[in-house]
């Protein structure tokens, strides 16, 4: 079985009079350990699709299961369970809290998780080691570059072990050059056997990745499978 | 997650915002001492009242006074012999329900002179009962005694204004035995009475620092006629000398009018408060027959006083509490626009937290401990600045009472700011656990 299955997915908003169909009939299946990336141009519904699939939202109809679990018909708390034990987001825009220096932030899933304090810290420690940041433990973002800053989140994403990592836009907001450093990341964790979605809109990322889903006003009008 | 975790990334929150949130705090910092000053101010003003209560006598004192005789008895009133020791005697004997009961018979404006000092004292003729209805202490020295009455005894028991009056500077041990004059007659000192002062007089007193003359009072204490000033310069001697050396005769005008053995006073004091007015008809019924069927005494009694009291204590503590609590509440409204303010700022790491797996209760106890923090610590230090309201007071105005503060009224004060705190927090913690998540990410 496949980690996640979409069947007949529909996502409908409401704003004001208008109903907008932001994914209409979507199926999907996402294997373990694949890399894959969402691409289409702004608008085409990636995002609502990436929301859904890291359970920040449910499906207006049709099936989402993650891992074994239903989660198109499950409540606030469960999902929030779901997303914290099953799956590690790393935003565009790194979505660190500033307050806090490396060490801390990448322990608070771990703190939601409910795992005890000496625990968190040895996990923390491996996940900053393994993207490369151990001489940064005590720093707050604040004092950080870009890339540094993404590794971090990434260092969040991967704390928790999840079963699937989603990444939106991920270079969005860093040059080339550490764009590229970053994609190299994600490699790495892929070759380890994790599973990770890319969103983006950007055709070179998506060139990195086997799987390459296409998406255009809420459909899927591509996925294509390539060896690299 | 775990509370402590919360508690410690809410303080976390608050270092951040140290001027923010010390500005939020005072509301609840001023609430706060403002809630534990009144409470103290009322206590020490109830106290005071108490204290003066006890002083008079209590409530279980009564005191028998004389009224005008109803209309229909006016015609033959004089056959009533008014108030006499007769009507102390039957009492005594006769009223279970009466403890302690003296006639008196007094001197106004007394000359008490010992060689060149003289001092002006009321001097009040009167049974060993009378020492325990008025609450006297003894600081040296005996009672009166039942011999000093059947003897009429040139003894007396003396204020302790008096001894300092007469004898500068001596101990009440060494006042005993000695004489004076009264009226120009010699009475032994069997007794000294405590020094009788209100909690702040004392507390100068033993601090060292003298209030300017203790005699000047009694016009100035505000109160008019000051029980402590009244007791420190009274004289007690017994009733029967005070028969036989100033009432025997009445002379006007170079004519001897006879003796007036007439009672000034007749007090009495009763076992049981429980059994007050039954107390009272007992000693109705005895005096109506002393006075022959006279009505023309009448029960003066401080109940209604005492309640007035009671109740005017009452109030003053519940309006300045009243009064307090809105201040706190204000606080409390202070603190909600700045959890508002400060969940606004912080919509995106909310949504961040929901991400990465935040239960909705996770942000609203977060929010809750923040504000709860804010309360706990407004309290604390309100706690604290009270302490330094009332020392500002006290030397602001210069206040009879010194401020008591209980240690019911600490926890009064304090669990007001905390739940201030914690129901301050519910609006913006319900709004912020709310929040969609990929509305929150999405924000700014």
């Amino acid at each position: 079985m496949a980690l996640i299955e979409l069947r007949e997915v529909t996502k409908r908003y409401r704003v004001g009079e208008q109903e907008i169909v932001a994914l209409d009939g979507i199926d999907l299946d996402i294997a373990q350990g694949e890399y894959a990336a969402i691409i289409g141009p702004s608008g085409s519904g990636k995002s609502t699709l990436m929301h859904l699939l890291g359970c920040l939202d449910t499906p207006s109809t049709g099936r989402m299961m993650i891992d074994g679990i239903d989660a198109s018909r499950v409540g606030g708390n469960r999902l929030s369970e779901l997303r914290n034990a099953k799956i590690g987001f790393v935003f565009q825009s790194f979505n660190l809290l500033p307050k806090f220096n490396v060490l801390q932030n990448v322990e608070l899933p771990m703190i939601y998780a409910g795992i005890g304090g000496a625990e968190r810290k040895r996990r923390a420690l491996i996940a900053i080691e393994r993207v490369g940041l151990s001489n940064r433990v005590k720093n707050t973002p604040l004092q950080l570059s870009g890339g540094q800053m993404q590794r971090v989140a990434i260092a969040r994403a991967i704390v928790n072990d999840p079963r699937i990592i989603f990444a939106d836009e991920p270079t969005g907001n860093l040059d080339s050059t550490t764009g590229e450093s970053i994609l190299a990341l994600f490699q790495e964790l892929s070759a380890q056997g994790r599973t990770i979605v890319l969103v983006t809109h950007d055709a070179d990322i998506a060139a990195h990745t086997p799987r390459r889903i296409e998406m255009r006003d809420g459909k899927i009008v591509g996925d294509t499978q390539r060896n690299l | 997650m775990k509370l402590w975790l919360s508690l410690l990334m809410g303080l976390k929150e608050i270092a951040a915002h140290k001027f923010r949130s010390g500005l939020t705090m005072l509301g609840i910092i001023l609430g706060v001492a403002s809630l534990l000053t009144t409470f103290a101010l009322t206590a020490g003003i109830a106290h005071g009242m108490r204290d003066f209560m006890t002083q008079i006598g209590g409530i279980e004192k009564i005191e028998v006074g004389r009224q005008d005789p109803p209309e229909e008895q006016s015609s033959f009133a004089e056959i009533s012999p008014g108030p006499t020791v007769a009507d102390a005697e039957i009492i005594q004997r006769r009223a279970p329900l009466v403890n302690y009961i003296s006639p008196v018979s007094s001197l106004q404006n007394a000359a008490l002179t010992r060689g060149n000092q003289t001092f002006r004292a009321v001097v009040y003729g009167c049974w060993p009962d009378f020492f325990f209805i008025n609450k006297h202490e003894l600081d040296a020295g005996r009672h009166l005694s039942q011999i000093d009455l059947d003897e009429a005894c040139h003894v007396c028991l003396i204020g302790h204004t008096i001894l300092e009056k007469l004898w500068p500077g001596k101990k009440p041990d060494d006042a005993l035995g000695q004489s004076y004059l009264i009226n120009g007659r010699p009475f032994t000192v069997i007794g000294v009475f405590k020094l009788y002062e209100r909690e702040d007089d004392k507390m100068r007193r033993e601090n060292g620092l003298v209030r300017p003359a203790v005699s000047k009072n009694a016009s100035n204490r505000g109160r008019g006629w000051d029980p402590f000033f009244a007791k420190n310069t009274s004289v007690q001697v017994p009733i029967t000398t005070m028969f036989y050396d100033y009432k025997s005769a009445n002379v006007v005008n170079l004519i001897d009018q006879g003796p007036n053995y007439k009672l000034d006073q007749l007090v009495f004091q009763v076992n049981d408060v429980a059994h007050f007015q039954d107390a009272i008809e007992q000693a109705r019924t005895l005096l109506t027959v002393t006075h022959r069927g006279i009505e023309d005494f009448s029960f003066i009694t401080r109940e209604e006083w005492f309640d007035s009291m009671e109740r005017s204590i009452k109030s003053t503590r519940i309006s300045g509490g009243l009064i307090a609590i809105i201040s706190l509440i204000v606080g409390g409204i202070g603190i909600t626009n700045i959890m508002l303010a400060s969940i606004t700022e912080r919509i995106r790491e909310i949504g961040v937290r929901r991400a990465i797996g935040a239960k909705g209760r996770d942000i609203f106890l977060q929010i809750i401990v923040e504000s709860s923090v804010i309360g706990i610590c407004g309290g604390v230090l309100g706690l604290a600045a009270s302490a330094g309201l009332m020392r500002l007071l006290a030397t602001l105005t210069e206040s009879e009472n010194t401020p008591i503060v209980e240690p019911g009224a600490i926890l009064i004060s304090f669990s007001f700011a905390v739940a201030i705190g914690v129901l301050s927090g519910f609006y913006p913690a319900i709004k912020a656990s709310r929040l969609d998540p990929i509305e929150a990410l999405r924000y700014g």
